[in-house]
């Protein structure tokens, strides 16, 4: 931990080499007439424990994008690498050895383990990661030590989010990658999930992207990312990071 | 304007397309099994009932020594009796170059002009005999066909010990022989059993009967009392040798007749029931999950202000459509596959014509059950799920015995892997969900084994008959009793290893006003080629004096060890004695009468005489000793057990192989199902949560884990359980018929339970594939955007 807190410290004073690597990709998703493209030449690069926000209108492609660099999805054309994971052109085991060994995910709908419980569903990902911290610790994390013998049921969808963000971090993953974690959630418990989330960032130097509607939540990134019609349009750097207590919506 | 439910339905089957199609295929079995079974037994039924109507097979029977023409009339005059036609009918033996084997049978006169009045001939091949051609006879079709007859091919026949020539000018089939049998000989053979149909001079004269009969066939006016008749007509005849009037039951080839149709009553229409009820309630199982399966879509119609008869009506085309495609299939199959079996069974029941039939009710009552029984699940689950509210519903449900035991909470240390809790949790938690599913699984088994069981059951009825208690190779019977002279004259030949002479009587027992007609058995003392066994196959030893009977026919009689019965005898000088019965036993062929031989002499009032023979032959010197007992005299005929078993082989094997072949091959279609489906819907109602495994970076066999440990545990329980209940449903089915013969033995080869049980094997295996292949192509990202 003591070593990635440094690497972060690192990165805010120079440069140093993209961990992520993206030249002209493009998604495009059916043929002929219905023919829809999602992603068009992108170039992208992030560079170790940045925080990136991405955002963009509906349909914009953020989700393709996120999806590519978590290895769920492959580009029709392009290349994306991460380190020295090919993600592009890779096989399902590679992709899969990629996401349990690097990758943390939250989506907006939370994908808990209804069987398991809080501290199962954590427990789960800790079960096969090489060098996981304890459950208990995640939990601790996001505030929900307390709950760990709940089932999914029997907690709130801002709860739920807060476990899934829980379970992304608990391998000590390099990425988190997080599709509209509050989408679902009021105010409050938006806050404490990306209290939660930039905490990891902070803490573990964990390369973070998170795609939002909600544009006030960039003022807390390395850098905004604006997506649209499949393009990214607009990079802005943001030298002043607020926390996501002050995140203001 | 397309209704946009409507739409829903044909995507919803489509997408649903290998699932559609595998419970479709579960309707189709029952269907067809059941079309096929119940049009089956109503064609033999029906065959049989035409053929006696169009041919008039005669209600009463009665023989005499001789009785003159005029004492028919006195018959006609019996209140009651309906046509009356006298007859001559005598035992003849035929000569044949091919053969040294001696085949004997039956010549019937036949009017001086056209067909009789009752017992008509269905005429096969050929044409009626010229009465300006006393020679020319008609033979039985069943024999010819044997035998190979061609028309216009002469015949030797031996009448009355006399040999003169026939020359057969047609071939027929009477309601009389539809099976052909002699009453002495246990094994029918078509080969070495002849019937001839003779103008009535000709036989007259051969056997000196001119202005006489000794055969009498007769109807019963409706609604007038058989007891009656029957009384009448033995008191008419007594003074003329009456040998003791019967009805149908009584009659040989009816008797067995009616036997086989129990039996296939079983096969046909028990066994098919349960096969389609078990079906039916597979597919209720099965449609109620995948309606389950749909959970959320349900939940969010309702909140969209759909009412709950519109849903419930959008899953009613659903599964009808799912239903009636898979009956239109079975229908097809099944009247396919009737019209196969069917022409199987022509070789063994001797109808003028026998064609599968289709009754329209059959085909809409089995359409009819599987909608209903589709529904019927469909409906009970789309009303479990529309009663809670939308906001629940549209949740993903939580195994609900979660919350209620804790130690399913607490279950599982930290060395299991969490996938196993995973699918411990949704099985245990879930219970009736998990035991219907179970034993819908454990079903499947029974289906299989019942198509198995037949071949079980026909190989141990043959090993038990033939080779524990008929031990002999061969049978003679002989046209009067012989003596011992005849035993040591047997034994002398060469090649006969051993010879025993047996006492086979036609016999009436009476007790009261209950009679049951059979064959009295004598046997000696230690007989070893005739060993009466109970039902543990442990020999039975034979009183030395009175009489032992089946428990079937004691039962039958109400008679009880110490009681007396009388034994009218039905032949020669029609002694009439009382014996004690002093011995019911519970021998494994059903219905016997065995008694010593030398205490049924007695009865007969005979010295130590017999008139049938059981051989065992060196089957390196068979030939010879043919050729030896076919100059021998007396000989009535003969039946040899290897021939026999080969001709069982070719029909009733075939037809039980047939039938067999169809029930298991469609109880493996229904298992395949069924295990294919439980795999099908736990994976869809899954999928999310599969996916979701998949994206935190559980490997495809680590997530391939959740489901098929989950079906292992079903499938260790379902297994045995099936083989359980499969064993129990033939106890039952075997048990539901109460044959006047043979009482189907409950034997199930340990092999059978092993293929029943590899084939839910390979069934489960196969859906182990599929689950990983689907699992391999789980659409990662399509999870992400929907929670359906
Ligand atoms: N399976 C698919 N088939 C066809 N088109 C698709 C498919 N998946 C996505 N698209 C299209 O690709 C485009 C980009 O989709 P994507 O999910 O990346 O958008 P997004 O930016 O995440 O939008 P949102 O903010 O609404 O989630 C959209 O126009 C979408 O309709
Ligand atoms: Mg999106």
């Amino acid at each position: 931990m003591q070593t990635s807190e440094q690497e972060a410290e690192d990165s805010a004073a120079q440069p140093p080499v993209p961990v992520f690597v993206a030249r002209g990709l493009s998604k495009v998703y059916g043929s002929g007439d219905s023919q829809v493209t999602a992603l068009k030449n992108v170039d992208l690069d992030i560079r170790q424990g940045e925080f990136i926000v991405l955002l963009g209108p509906s349909g914009s492609g953020k989700s393709t994008l996120l999806n590519i660099l978590g290895g769920l999805d492959a580009p029709t054309s392009g290349s994306a690498k991460w380190r020295d994971h090919q993600l592009t052109g890779a096989g399902d085991t590679e992709l899969t050895t990629y996401r349990r060994e690097h990758v943390g995910f939250v989506f907006q709908f939370y994908n808990l383990i209804p069987s398991l419980s809080v501290e199962e569903n954590v427990r789960l990902v800790a079960q096969i990661a090489s060098d996981p911290m304890d459950p208990k610790e995640a939990l601790e994390l996001v505030g929900l030590s307390h709950r760990a013998r709940h089932f999914p049921s029997q907690l709130s969808g801002g709860e739920q989010q807060r476990v899934a963000v829980a379970r992304a971090i608990v391998k000590r993953p390099d990425i988190l990658l997080c599709d509209e974690p509050t989408g679902a959630l009021d105010v409050d418990t938006g806050r404490l999930v990306l209290a939660a989330i930039a905490k990891v960032n902070a803490e573990l130097g964990t390369t973070t992207i998170v795609i939002t509607h909600n544009s006030a939540i960039a003022g807390m990134a390395d850098r905004v990312l604006r997506l649209s019609g499949g393009r990214i349009v607009k990079e802005e750097p943001n030298p002043d990071r607020v926390s996501a207590e002050d995140v203001q919506w | 304007m397309v209704n946009v439910l409507d739409i829903k339905v044909v995507r919803d089957l489509w997408s649903m397309r290998l699932q559609v199609l595998s419970i479709a295929m579960l309707v189709a079995a029952g269907v067809a099994v059941f079309v096929m079974s119940v049009s089956n037994y109503r064609a033999l039924v029906g065959a049989m009932e035409s053929h006696y109507r169009n041919e008039r097979f005669a209600d009463l029977f009665a023989g005499t020594t001789r009785a003159p023409l005029v004492i028919a009339d006195r018959l006609r005059e019996i209140d009651g009796i309906g046509i009356v036609e006298p007859r001559v009918a005598k035992p003849v033996r035929i000569i044949r170059e091919d053969t040294n084997l001696p085949i004997s049978g039956r010549i019937i006169s036949l009017p001086a002009e056209g067909q009789p009045l009752l017992n008509r001939l269905h005429l096969v091949q050929g044409r009626w005999p010229d009465p300006l051609h006393p020679e020319e006879v008609i033979i039985n079709a069943a024999y010819a066909e044997a035998r190979a007859v061609r028309m216009g091919q002469p015949v030797e026949v031996v009448l009355n010990g006399r040999l003169q020539d026939f020359r057969v000018v047609g071939s027929a089939l009477s309601p009389e022989f539809v099976f052909a049998t002699r009453s002495a000989v246990p094994l029918p053979d078509d080969r070495n059993f002849v019937v001839l149909w003779a103008g009535e001079d000709a036989v007259a004269s051969a056997f000196d009967m001119k202005g006489a009969f000794n055969d009498v066939a007769m109807t019963i006016a409706p609604g007038s009392s058989v007891r009656h008749v029957l009384d009448e007509v033995d008191r008419l005849l007594a003074p003329y040798g009456g040998t003791g009037a019967y009805n149908r039951g009584d009659q040989p080839s009816h008797r067995f007749l009616e036997d086989e149709l129990a039996e296939q009553e079983t096969l046909s229409i028990f066994m098919p029931s349960v096969f389609f009820g078990i079906a039916a309630f597979l597919l209720n199982v099965v449609i109620g999950r995948m309606v389950e399966a749909q959970r959320g879509q349900i939940a969010s119609l309702k909140a969209l202000g759909f009412a709950n008869g519109t849903i419930a009506l959008h899953y009613f085309k659903l599964v009808t459509a799912i239903a009636l495609l898979g009956s239109a299939v079975g229908l097809v199959l099944g009247c396919w596959f009737a019209v196969g079996v069917v022409g199987s069974y022509r070789a063994f029941f001797r109808f003028p014509s026998l064609d599968a039939r289709f009754e329209p009710w059959l085909l809409v009552a089995a359409t009819l059950v599987s909608v209903v029984a589709a529904n019927l699940a469909a409906a009970t689950s789309v009303y479990r799920i529309a009663v809670l509210p939308p906001a629940e519903a549209m949740r993903p449900a939580t195994p609900p015995a979660l919350q209620t035991f804790a130690w399913l909470q607490t279950m599982g240390s930290r060395v299991i892997p969490l996938q196993y809790i995973i699918a411990a949790r949704t099985t245990l938690g879930r219970p009736i969900r998990t035991v219907l599913s179970t034993i819908g699984i454990a079903l499947a088994i029974p289906l299989i084994l019942f198509g198995l069981y037949w071949f079980d059951a026909i190989d141990y009825m043959i090993d038990v008959s033939f080779s524990r208690i008929e031990r002999g190779d061969a049978f003679l019977t002989f046209t009067e009793p012989v003596s011992t002279d005849t035993l040591h004259e047997l034994k002398a030949l060469p090649g006969v290893l051993n010879a025993e002479l047996q006492r086979v009587v036609p016999v009436r027992l009476r007790v009261g006003y209950r009679t049951y007609r059979t064959s009295a058995i004598g046997l000696d003392p230690g007989s070893e080629l005739r060993v009466p066994r109970d039902k543990a196959l442990q020999p039975i030893s034979i009183p030395a004096d009175g009489i032992m009977l089946s428990r079937q026919i004691a039962s039958q009689l109400d008679l009880h060890v110490g009681d007396t019965v009388s034994i009218d005898v039905l032949e020669g000088a029609r002694a009439v004695r009382e014996v004690i019965v002093r011995r019911i036993s519970d021998d494994i062929l059903g219905s016997s009468v065995t008694m010593d031989r030398s205490a049924l002499n007695h009865v007969m009032r005979e010295g130590p005489v017999a008139n049938v023979a059981a051989l065992r032959i060196d089957s390196a010197q068979s030939e010879l000793v043919w050729s030896r007992i076919k100059s021998m005299p007396r000989i009535e005929g003969s039946s040899v057990k290897a021939l026999w078993l080969s001709l069982f082989n070719d029909t009733i094997g075939e037809m039980v192989l047939i039938g067999a072949l169809i029930l298991a091959g469609f109880g493996m279609l229904i298992a395949i199902g069924v295990v294919y489906n439980s795999a099908r819907i736990a994976l869809q109602e899954r999928a999310w949560e599969l996916a979701g495994l998949r994206i935190i970076g559980l490997t495809r066999r680590e997530v391939s884990a959740v489901i098929v440990s989950e079906l292992v545990a079903e499938l260790v329980v379902a297994i045995p359980l099936g083989l359980l209940i499969g064993r129990y449903l033939i106890e039952l089915i075997a048990s539901a018929r109460a044959s006047q013969s043979f009482q189907i033995p409950v034997v199930i080869d340990p092999s059978s339970y092993v293929i029943a049980l590899l084939l839910v094997i390979a069934a489960a295996f196969a859906s182990f594939i599929m689950i990983r292949r689907r699992i391999d192509t789980l659409d990662l990202v399509a999870v992400l955007k929907t929670r359906d």
